[in-house]
């Protein structure tokens, strides 16, 4: 695999050194670092390329996943912990196609299938941006070690081969210009599919079922296809759009845990009409229907004062022993109100007719209760966090009164699950599956050997005798 | 686990002054314990308790007292802890629990004016302080940098940096009025610890218009996020710890402090420094509880000064209709006032003042009227409705000059941990009373811009207390006037500090709490210097914890 | 004769009066009482004395006592401080029905009489009112955010300690309804 490469690095040096004198001047244009900028924001690359405190785009973030923590790489224009010496096309093959410049793969925790979208006149504002817009940062982060058998990179060509759909976004005729605006969007640089699409057991997402709904770890990225019960198919346009600029939909939802993050890094600055045609594209999206969703997650709960009738009743001194009335009126009402009906404009939201509590599980929900919204900009907290006041047992009975009284009474959850959210999901045994294949297939190879030996010996000695 | 009974630094007292002092003594590496007499307190259960209360109209109705470390309750009933001798009453509330009593302030989060600090040199009453406005300047900005402050420009008080955070929003009502006195009278904003932004992981106000007795989102700054700050930096707190005496060596030194558990066993803690926070009522009492053979008059009092000096800011009020609806009650509690009668020549002849407006909901108050003067029928909900809409209610907040014979003393009485409780002698003098009268002027010219009807003075010689505990401790050069020196060192004993309100030895026009937290920073610093400038350390802080 | 005289008072008022809220009604008012209230009672009690309380109550407070839950919590309440408190509330109705008191005269001519029903007036009103029964340290809460001096006021302001609304929202001018 070197050989090729190290052949190839002087004529690589060669075509750089060309390209770079040929497009001195353009490279550094500023509107094309502007619009590079834009573009970076769209992508988000922030979000996965920065580390808690650390330095935009140095990297350094792990991502959990099934097999273990990928960790972010420096994307900075550093030329010995980044990308500064990368070529444009370097750059292209890594956004779009997942090759890093010796060859190997990365893996998909890089959309770079969805990236795969970007056109070449995308690729060269967004290279132009991250060589000349962003400042480098010369410290590497950790490099991601997986365990056996995910450590080998080389099984990610053959993934590509079977789920990587490398071509740029080709515009449909039969659609207006502002729904492939939102498709090429959508798809490519929000990459929403990411989150969003259920992906299958090699983690590749299933596009048969695009939006149908996926997890960021233990969050639940919800089905956002058109969908009148299960997605997003009875909301108009101008909620989605402000869904995805203000992370609030009046009477709907809200924005929470990595979709919190996606607004707050990147939609909320996309052009409105970015934005609109993001929304027209997804009321576009085939409906997906989930069969616990018996009416729509959004229509579900009513107000109601849990607490009215107990006004004067002494609290039990042990907080443990509290009722769900009792933990919501001491932790929730002040902002949602006595009977969950929000403030008069709705900003801090009712909790009936809100996707928070009215989906068939409540994951989500007591995920929100623990974390609380929070984020990075001026806003600074929409919610507080209350994993620190709240023990397992509390948010557990807490977050069945909301389901019952203003969701989906289905949605129930224990002590127990609460725990396992707070930790952040249970451990996944993907990879000693994955072992316990490969040590299957290994053991029957033997086998067939074996078996195959024992015949031989035998057809000879039967000759023999 | 048993308690540590031995530090660097005893603090005893976790209120917000006590709690900032420690705080910055433990992140110049001191071990750090503070002793609150009090328990731990949940926010979440004080806003349930408020819920349930019958009692809506006075704000220690959340905070019952524990029967070890009792503090002031007069409602419904007087619970007789504080006794009062007169002439006067000084019915003060504070809060013994971890926190402090600033759990239900209003965070009004003022600096003093330059003058105020010279009003002897300059008009000839009260006395000066040991420093100057400049060299208290960077320890305000200091603390409003850790409380996260938000305010006006031009309220009189010079800076050198700007405030932490824009102002917080105008209420509608306070906007009416703004426009309405102008230009006869400017209103501004309320210099506030209170967010307008998020700051320091805590959100912004939400106007649950219940600051006091409790914010219920944290928004406000409180007592008990400077506690977390402390216990983040490294300090210990041990709640249920009733400090009743201070003990000494041979040769004046503090040696240790003695403290109550609730059942009556007792502790000792020892440390190399000594920080007394425990406001300016419970202070001086524990001073004169710790008398000896050596000092017969209690710790800290050759001058004769512990306890004296009593002050407070006293109010009296006009409430009216305006002849607009304005409902007060949206958006928080203290929202604006008038700064412009804070100082001049005039504090030769009598007190200054600021002028308060309310945004307290007036729907309880309206309510009690109704139900009081019989009010049924559909007349009630009319009634209310426009009396809810219109009133108005604007205080002064008037200085009171030290006088010796206003103190706290220790009563012949004692409570349930067999300690005397305090009593308060209190008078209120002619140089605040002829204030009084003159801000009677500016009631009724407020009240006509307004419209007003139904105009209601406060009772005549009828003063409100405000919490403002301050003089009982007076900081001064002269060690037989004063009990503290400029850094709050006591002067008796080398190694007992003193971070309170009780250290001001005059009382200025402003809620005392930002002073005593900028005097509190000052004196942490004097007493273990910060390896770094003092302000880099408060910012870089808040910046790092913004990210 | 009530019948009649409810069917009249209805009609001027063009009210729907249900047969067994008639029942009810005729059993507790009289044209003048029926005349204060002049709205239909929202559903029937199921008890006589549960019925005048809450038809005192609608006649002190204005308002069609919709809450009943919240009047039986007062109602207890009341009793258990107070023995002949359904005697009393029988008694102050009788008192009104038979001299045509307004309700805004009711506390003037009660206190001018030195009535032992004095009292009971305003121990209703501030039931309802503030939530609030008994007094001192007797009082006791049995309501907050369901009282009528938070629901009368309700399109304008929330209660103290729930939020009015993000952060600003109470720079715009008040939504009175009028």
């Amino acid at each position: 695999m070197n050989a090729p490469i190290r052949c190839l690095a002087p004529l690589a040096l060669l075509g750089l050194l060309v390209a770079a004198s040929a497009h001195a001047t353009d490279i550094t244009d500023a509107a094309l670092l502007q619009r590079g900028y834009y573009l970076a924001t769209a992508g988000d690359c922030v979000a996965c390329h920065t580390a808690p405190g650390g330095k935009p785009y140095a990297g350094g973030l792990p991502m959990p996943t099934p097999i273990g923590d990928i960790i972010s790489t420096n994307i900075t224009p550093s030329t010995s912990a980044g990308i500064g010496r990368y070529t444009e096309q370097q750059f292209s093959d890594a956004l779009r196609k997942g090759i890093r410049t010796d060859g190997k793969h990365l893996y998909p925790a890089m959309p770079y299938t969805a990236y795969a979208q970007l056109t070449d006149d995308d690729v060269r504002a967004l290279y132009a941006y991250f060589m000349h817009g962003v400042a480098p940062v010369d410290s590497k982060p950790a490099p991601t070690r997986l365990p056996f058998p995910f450590n080998i990179r080389l099984s990610m060509a053959a993934w590509n081969l079977l789920f990587l759909d490398n071509k740029p976004y080709t515009p449909d005729p039969a659609r207006s210009a502002e729904w492939n605006r939102g498709a090429y969007l959508a798809r490519g640089l929000a990459h929403c599919s990411t989150c969003h699409t259920p992906r299958n057991l090699l983690m590749a997402e299933r596009s048969s079922r695009e939006l149908a709904g996926g997890a960021v770890g233990t969050w639940l990225a919800p089905n956002i296809t058109s969908d009148a019960n299960s997605g997003i198919g009875n909301w108009s346009e101008q909620e989605l759009v402000d869904y995805l600029k203000s992370g609030h939909a009046h009477d709907k939802a809200q924005a929470a845990g990595p979709m919190a993050e996606a607004v707050d890094h990147s939609l909320q600055y996309l052009e409105p009409a970015d934005l609109q045609a993001i929304a027209t594209y997804l009321k576009t999206v085939p409906a997906q229907h989930d069969a616990a969703d018996t009416q729509p997650v959004d229509s579900r709960g009513a107000a109601f004062d849990g607490v009215a009738d107990q006004r004067g009743t002494a609290l039990p001194d042990d907080a443990q022993q509290w009722s769900g009335a009792q933990l919501y009126d001491a932790n929730c009402a002040s902002c949602h109100q006595a009977s969950g009906e929000g403030s008069f404009d709705g900003g801090l939201p009712p909790l009936f007719h809100n996707t928070a509590t009215g989906r068939a599980r409540a994951d989500n929900l007591v995920l929100v209760i623990l974390e609380g919204i929070r984020w990075t900009d001026a806003s600074g907290v929409h919610m507080p966090a209350f994993a620190n006041d709240l023990s397992d047992q509390q948010i557990a009975t807490l977050a069945n009164y909301l389901t019952r009284h203003y969701g989906n009474p289905a949605a129930t959850v224990d002590a127990a699950r609460v725990g396992m959210l707070r930790v952040g999901g249970a451990p996944s045994h993907l990879v000693a599956l994955a072992r316990l294949a490969l040590a299957v297939i290994a053991l029957l190879i033997v086998l067939v050997i074996v078996l195959l030996v024992r015949r031989r010996r035998r057809a000879g000695s039967a000759g023999k005798a | 686990m048993p308690a540590p009974l031995s530090a660097d630094i005893v603090v005893i007292g976790a209120g917000i002054v006590g709690a900032l002092a420690a705080r910055r003594l433990a992140r110049q590496g001191a071990s750090v314990l503070i002793l609150e007499a009090g328990p731990r307190l949940e926010r979440a259960r004080i806003v349930a308790a408020f819920r349930n209360s019958p009692i809506k109209g006075n704000w220690m109705a959340p905070y019952p007292p524990s029967p070890w470390a009792p503090h002031p309750i007069y409602v419904p009933e007087d619970n007789g802890y504080l006794k009062q001798a007169g002439p006067y009453p000084y019915p003060a509330e504070y809060i013994r629990a971890v926190g402090g009593t600033t759990w239900h302030w209003a965070a009004q989060a003022w600096r003093l004016v330059p003058n105020d600090v010279r009003i002897k040199s300059l008009y000839g009453v009260g006395v000066d302080w040991p420093m100057t406005y400049e060299e208290l300047d960077p320890w305000y900005q200091e603390a409003e940098e850790l409380l996260g402050v938000a305010g006006a420009d031009d309220t009189g008080s010079p800076r050198q940096h700007p405030f932490p955070m824009e102002p917080v929003a105008e209420p509608w009502a306070m906007r009416r009025v703004r426009e309405r006195l102008a230009p006869t009278y400017a209103v501004v904003a309320n210099t506030v610890a209170r967010n307008s932004r998020g700051y320091d992981g805590r959100p912004a106000c939400v106007g649950n218009n219940s600051c006091q007795p409790i914010c219920p989102v944290n928004a406000q700054y409180l007592g008990i996020n400077a506690v977390e700050a402390a216990e983040a930096a490294g300090a210990k707190v041990v709640p249920n710890a009733v400090v009743f005496r201070i003990e000494h060596d041979a040769k004046g030194r503090i040696a240790a402090v003695h403290y109550y558990a609730p059942d009556k066993s007792e502790h000792r803690v020892t440390g190399t420094t000594f920080i007394l926070a425990a406001n300016g009522i419970e202070s001086p009492k524990l001073l004169l509880l710790s008398a000896s053979d050596k000092y017969p008059n209690g710790l800290a009092n050759s001058s004769g000064a512990v306890g004296r000096h009593l002050m407070d800011h006293p109010s009296t009020s006009l409430t009216f209709y305006a002849d607009e609806e304005i409902w007060l009650g949206r958006g928080p509690q203290s929202p604006s006032s008038i700064n412009t009668l804070r100082d001049g020549a005039f504090r030769s002849q009598h007190a200054p003042y600021r002028l308060d407006f309310t945004n307290i909901s007036q729907v309880l108050n309206v309510t009690n009227d109704l139900i009081k003067e019989g009010v049924y029928g559909t007349e009630f909900a009319k009634q209310l409705r426009w009396r809810a809409a219109r009133q108005i209610n604007v205080k002064n907040v008037l200085e009171v000059l030290p006088n010796p014979d206003n103190r706290i003393t220790l009563s012949s009485e004692k409570d349930a941990m067999g300690i005397p409780k305090p009593e308060a002698h209190y008078s209120i003098g002619d140089y605040t009373r002829r204030a009084a009268e003159v801000s009677k002027a500016d009631f009724a010219k407020i009240a006509e811009l307004m419209g007003g009807t139904g105009l209601r003075y406060s009772a005549e010689g009828n003063f409100a207390n405000n919490q403002h505990i301050t003089g009982t401790m007076s900081m001064g050069n002269d060690p037989a006037s004063s009990v503290v020196d400029a850094f709050g060192r006591t002067h008796d004993h080398e190694n007992l500090f003193v971070c309170s309100t009780g250290v001001m030895p005059t009382a200025a026009t402003m809620n005392s709490t930002l002073t005593a937290v900028a005097l509190a920073l000052r004196t942490a610093e004097h007493i273990l210097p910060a390896k770094k400038a003092a302000s880099v350390n408060a910012s870089s802080d808040h910046k790092a914890s913004l990210a | 004769m009530a019948s009649e005289d409810l069917d009249r008072v209805a009609a001027s008022r063009n009210t729907l009066v249900d047969p067994s809220r008639r029942r009810l009604l005729a059993g507790l008012l009289t044209a003048y009482t029926a005349s204060l209230i002049p709205w239909a009672l929202a559903q029937p009690a199921p008890h006589a004395d549960r019925g005048a309380f809450t038809a005192l109550s609608a006649i002190l407070v204005g308002r069609q006592v919709l809450d009943t839950a919240l009047a039986n919590r007062i109602y207890d309440a009341l009793v258990a401080a107070n023995p002949h408190f359904p005697t009393d509330v029988q008694a102050l109705l009788t008192l009104i029905n038979e001299r045509h008191i307004d309700p805004q005269q009711l506390q003037g001519v009660l206190d001018g009489e030195h009535s032992p029903l004095a009292p009971l007036p305003r121990q209703i009103l501030g039931a309802w009112a503030l939530g609030v029964v008994g007094s001192g340290k007797d009082a006791r809460c049995v309501a907050y955010e369901t009282a009528l001096d938070a629901v009368i006021v309700a399109d304008v302001l929330k209660p103290p300690t729930f939020a009015y609304g993000v952060y600003g929202s109470w720079s715009a001018k008040p939504n009175a309804e009028e």
